[in-house]
């Protein structure tokens, strides 16, 4: 094995003004050694990216053959390895990044250094929760954004601190927004709105936003909000109330929930606002429709 | 000034459109639910999610438009998707989603059917084809398939039904949309025992069936308030939307065919007589005063195209999928008729009418080397338009057409129109301007209210925004490529049940 370049937490002069950077890596291999890659995971976010050769690897316990070009993605809670437990030969470059908090709900927060904002790092880890394709194909940004980083940590010109900060979060802008484009490639827009909708229907008591929802689609807002209008006749918000108002009349007439848990698992703040909205749509009280019956 | 409003529950949407006393459209408001497949063979929807989302609709459409411009509203008349089936306990609760058209989990229940002697009567009294599509066999299916559930079962309803039922607190069917459900005769306007029993059901786990025309029960009295409508507002039972885009596409009385190009399609005649077929290939739909709708529906339309631009569409630069179907057509254009030589048997979903055959698959016929990606495009449009002739052609037999309406989605697209044109040789007409469904509903809710004297001076009140003539060149041309198309589709039969058992 042939380290083109090792960089790791704690021992790589390089890496102290980075500490979320736990390791950033490029990797020859031109024999196989046993045991070199077993899978396991890791305490934080790893993207691979693959130049030369094929690699057998495993990802959240799918098999995947990865190929030059291919970027391979695992969150803090997937485990990530090769099948067979070595490096297959190749070359690669992966670098590991600590966000300060990142869990498999999606909630995502990649610490202060990060100028993406709060609201949009929590639609950005709902995405990578979500994600089911861990290898992004023909992931161009990718390596160009690796290969910036690698430059400005060796080369450490002046101003290196913030750029390596802003291509970090280039990386995630762009991983995210490829995984949810191609996700919805060649497909129409009814095809991606049922996508989602089973998404808001699986959890409805999140207080979903129109970013979280055009993010998942990767669509703009403005776009997006145009789009769901032509195609369901509600804005965004409002086609959700409609789903939480048919969920609710499915829970008020079969099950004994008390109307705060009903509110509450259907996505409304309190059990007052989902009376005066439930009201406002059938004419009736969440009470008297439950009586009713 | 008054108004009606007829409201659409069709299979991705809801629609309301409001219409003035002459049956002009004054506007339109639509919401849209989804589809489920929670299996292969499975499509159904929440009937919940369906209210909900007609009466958000309605509201929103009468606080919005209607109230503030001041328009009366006379009366609400519903028009429906036919073949949904949906199992309601004793207080009218769904158990489960509604079955909708699409869904072809009962295919052995209606095999078995089909190939009894009881299936030639049944079909012969409901005018219903013997097929997975009809609450008939689906009902069956649960009663095998789904015990529980089926014992459970205080009615079975369509959506339709449901949604009546929610408004008015009654179980009502009109005779148009029980004609869809194979339990229903057709001749006698009865629910008919011989079905009943196949299906394990008695007729009060049905609706009462009543005229299109039905008006006498209203709407609870929360909605007359909630959605400030007069206590007079009469609710109009309607009819369904094969039945009413039939009625709102012409002149019934007039020899014509109407084809309806959506996601799926449908060529129809309306007549006073109901066309007896031995290998049971049509349906025959009860509309009222005495006419029945009767044709053949097809799967494979819109859908087989959305799979050509899928598979074959040039997504460069993240192209949205709309735009890039819309660039194939415009690319289509310009490919000679015949696409040099090569056919396509659209039968990507099966296919219903003419054949009847589960097992069809698609086929490219003819390739040689010197095809070109163009060829198969113009080839995938010309196969889906002379599937939409195989279809009228058979209907020809029985009943003569020479003119054709043109409606769905489709209509609007005049490459689309220009190729039926040519292939049929007949005159096409369309209307991209109203929704032949709604129009239709509008003219049943007026005749209702005396406006017109009956159906046929209604359907004489519409007309036609277009219309294209055939070339004759063309139509030769067409007619020697759907010799080849017509004998494939029949040979194959074999062959497409073995690749089938591959797939």
């Amino acid at each position: 094995m042939n380290h083109l370049l090792l960089l790791q937490q704690g021992q790589a002069e390089q890496l102290r003004h980075f500490p979320y950077i736990t390791e950033l890596v490029k990797l020859k291999v031109q024999n196989i050694q046993l045991n070199s890659f077993t899978i396991k995971t890791h305490s934080e976010l790893r993207v691979g990216l693959i130049t030369e050769g094929k690699f057998d690897w495993n990802i959240a316990g799918q098999g995947y053959t990865l190929f030059p070009g291919d970027t391979a993605l695992a969150c803090p809670w997937q485990a990530i390895g090769s099948t067979k437990g070595i490096m297959d030969i190749g070359t690669l470059t992966w670098i590991g990044i600590q966000p300060e908090f990142f869990d498999a709900q999606g909630k995502l927060q990649l610490g202060t250094w990060s100028g993406i904002s709060e609201s949009e790092q929590g639609v950005m880890g709902k995405i990578l929760a979500m994600n089911k394709t861990p290898v992004l194909t023909r992931f161009g940004a990718g390596a160009t954004i690796l290969q910036s980083i690698e430059y400005e940590i060796m080369q450490q010109e002046m101003g290196y601190r913030t750029r390596v900060n802003h291509l970090l979060d280039e990386l995630f802008i762009e991983m995210v927004r490829h995984l949810s484009k191609a996700e919805n490639f060649r497909r129409d827009f009814p095809q991606i709105f049922l996508k989602l909708e089973q998404t808001l229907r699986s959890n409805l008591a999140h207080p979903w936003t129109v970013e979280e929802m055009a993010g998942l689609v990767g669509l703009g807002t403005t776009a997006f909000t145009e789009k769901v209008k032509v195609f369901t006749g509600f804005s965004p918000l409002h086609y959700l109330i409609n789903l939480r108002i048919a969920e609710a009349i499915k829970l008020l007439r079969q099950s004994n929930h008390s109307l705060t848990r009903i509110a509450l698992e259907t996505g409304f703040y309190s059990s007052q606002h989902f009376s005066s909205t439930f009201k406002k749509l059938t004419g009736y009280t969440p009470r008297a429709y439950r009586k009713n019956q | 000034m008054d108004c009606i409003l007829t409201i659409d529950i069709n299979t991705s949407a809801v629609r309301i459109h409001a219409f003035d006393l002459n049956g002009k459209v004054l506007g339109m408001r639509k919401g849209s639910y989804p589809t489920f497949h929670p299996q292969a063979d499975y499509s159904e929807q929440d009937p919940e999610q369906v209210f909900i989302t007609t009466l958000y609709v309605l509201k929103n459409f009468l606080n919005e438009q209607i109230h503030p411009q001041k328009y009366k509203v006379q009366a609400i008349c519903f028009c429906a998707a036919m073949h949904s089936v949906l199992a309601v306990d004793k207080n009218g609760r769904p158990l489960g989603n509604a079955v909708i058209w699409a869904d072809n989990r009962a295919i052995k229940q209606s095999k078995m059917l089909k190939n009894s002697p009881e299936g030639n009567s049944i079909y012969n009294a409901t005018g219903t084809p013997i097929h997975p599509m009809s609450p008939l066999a689906k009902i069956a299916w649960m009663q095998h398939q789904d015990p529980e559930r089926f014992n459970q079962a205080h009615k079975f309803i369509s959506l339709k039904e449901y949604i009546i039922l929610q408004l008015t607190g009654e179980y009502l069917v009109d005779h148009s949309i029980a004609s869809s459900t194979g339990l229903f005769d057709i001749h006698q306007l009865q629910w008919n025992a011989r079905s009943l029993s196949f299906a394990g059901i008695d007729k009060e786990q049905l609706s009462t069936p009543v005229s299109i025309y039905f008006d006498e029960v209203g709407l609870k009295k929360e909605y007359y308030k909630s959605l400030r409508l007069a206590s007079t507002t009469k609710v109009i039972l309607g009819s369904s939307d094969g039945c009413s885009a039939t009625l709102g596409s012409g002149d019934i009385r007039h020899k014509r065919a109407t084809v309806t190009i959506a996601s799926s399609g449908a060529v129809r005649v309306a007549g006073k007589e109901f066309l007896v077929d031995e290998q049971q290939r049509f349906f025959n739909y009860l509309l009222a005063d005495d006419y029945y709708v009767s044709g053949g529906p097809s799967n494979n339309v819109g859908v087989a195209f959305d799979w050509f631009t899928q598979q074959f569409g040039n997504f460069h630069q993240g192209q949205e999928f709309e735009q890039v179907r819309e660039e194939l057509i415009r690319d289509a254009v310009y490919v000679p008729a015949g696409a040099k030589g090569l056919l396509f048997l659209p039968y990507l979903l099966g296919e219903r009418a003419p054949i009847w055959n589960a097992n069809a698959r698609g086929v490219f016929f003819g390739l040689n080397i010197t095809h070109e990606p163009k060829h198969l495009l113009r080839a995938c449009v010309e196969g889906i338009l002379l599937e939409m002739y195989s279809i009228g052609k058979l209907l020809s037999t029985q009943r003569s057409f020479d003119s054709i309406s043109l409606t769905g989605s489709y209509a609007s697209v005049p490459l689309f129109a220009q190729i039926l044109t040519d292939i049929y040789g007949l005159p096409v007409q369309v209307n991209t301007t109203v929704d032949s469904i709604a129009q239709g509903t509008a003219l049943i809710a007026l005749t209702q209210m005396g406006y017109f004297s009956g159906l046929e001076e209604a359907s004489a009140s519409t007309h036609f925004t277009g219309t294209y003539s055939p070339d004759e060149q063309n139509h030769d041309l067409y007619m020697r490529y759907f010799e080849v198309f017509e004998r494939l589709s029949g040979k194959l039969e074999e062959e497409f049940e073995m690749i089938a058992g591959l797939q």
